[in-house]
């Protein structure tokens, strides 16, 4: 996860005006790494998931997270396209405010779901 | 040093405040955007210098490292924050333990490369590959945060006898 936000927040950082010499599209070069964490992460996340179902799904906060880290990798993902064709992407300022709300929101939400639960195992429904 | 860091703790209102509903959490969300700061950065640059990314400059990747370094005190501030407020469930962890001396390795081997290899580093060109010796400080670097972040995430399940460390 850490490298998914973190290589993220980088992008972001860059598209706000840090470094601005800093190539964008150069990027694409550590997006493949970054999508073998996101499948990784995926993976790791299905399992804590399908550990206590219950205890996350009847959490809006999981909701929440779930539509934060949706939006900030198809923000990526849409990154990555324009990179490819060598392009740099028109108002910056947005798209690295976007990512960095999206990724604080996301790591935000995925703190507060061990503090938030109120159903713990779905043997509670049964 | 469990009673001092209690003390300190109280008297500065940290354990008041990590005590309230919303305080662990808040720590821990700023601790894990500092950490991927960290990892966003010096990592990058890290696997920059191992060879990824060829075409990227050193030199203006390496202008992200400072936010690194915020990312690295924040950490500091909210670890500070953990330790002292709860310094039974820290000081006799063993993954606290780890994770504090690869914190430490990590810190030497950064000593490391400002005291030979950065300015070297920094005039490389963005086609270019650095040596073998900076390769390796790199490759320790990643190798201890990652460590790092392992350590952190098994303080949590690592419940072990009180009064079991290193040098108990």
């Amino acid at each position: 996860m850490a490298f998914v936000v973190g290589i993220n927040l980088a992008m972001a950082l860059r598209l706000i005006g840090i470094t601005p010499k800093l190539s964008l599209p150069g990027f694409r070069k550590f997006l493949p790494f970054h999508w073998w964490a996101v499948g990784l992460i995926g993976v790791s996340g299905l399992a804590l998931l399908l550990a206590y179902p219950a205890k996350a799904l009847t959490n809006p906060v999981f909701y929440l997270k779930l539509v934060a880290l949706s939006i900030g990798l198809v923000l990526t993902w849409q990154l990555h396209k324009r990179f490819r064709r060598n392009e740099e992407p028109t108002q910056q300022l947005r798209w690295g405010v976007a990512m960095l709300a999206c990724w604080v929101i996301t790591i935000g939400a995925g703190r507060f779901l061990a503090y938030t639960n109120s159903v713990l195992l779905a043997s509670r429904f049964f | 040093m469990e009673e001092a860091l209690l003390n300190f703790s109280q008297l500065s209102g940290i354990y008041a405040f990590m005590h309230s509903p919303w305080g662990w959490p808040i720590a821990e969300s700023i601790h894990f955007l500092g950490l991927s700061l960290l990892i966003g950065t010096v990592g990058l640059f890290d696997l920059r210098l191992l060879g990824l990314g060829q075409g990227v400059s050193y030199q203006y990747l390496h202008r992200l490292v400072p936010f690194g370094v915020s990312g690295y005190f924040l950490n500091v501030i909210t670890g500070t924050m953990f330790l002292s407020s709860a310094p039974d469930q820290y000081l006799y962890n063993p993954a606290f333990q780890t994770k504090m001396l690869l914190m430490a390795i990590a810190g030497g081997n950064m000593l490391l490369f400002y005291s030979f290899a950065n300015r070297p580093v920094q005039a490389t060109a963005a086609d270019a590959d650095v040596t073998p010796a900076v390769k390796t400080v790199a490759l320790v670097s990643l190798c201890c945060w990652c460590g790092v972040i392992i350590g952190g995430r098994l303080i949590t399940y690592f419940r072990p006898p009180y009064h079991w460390c290193f040098w108990c």
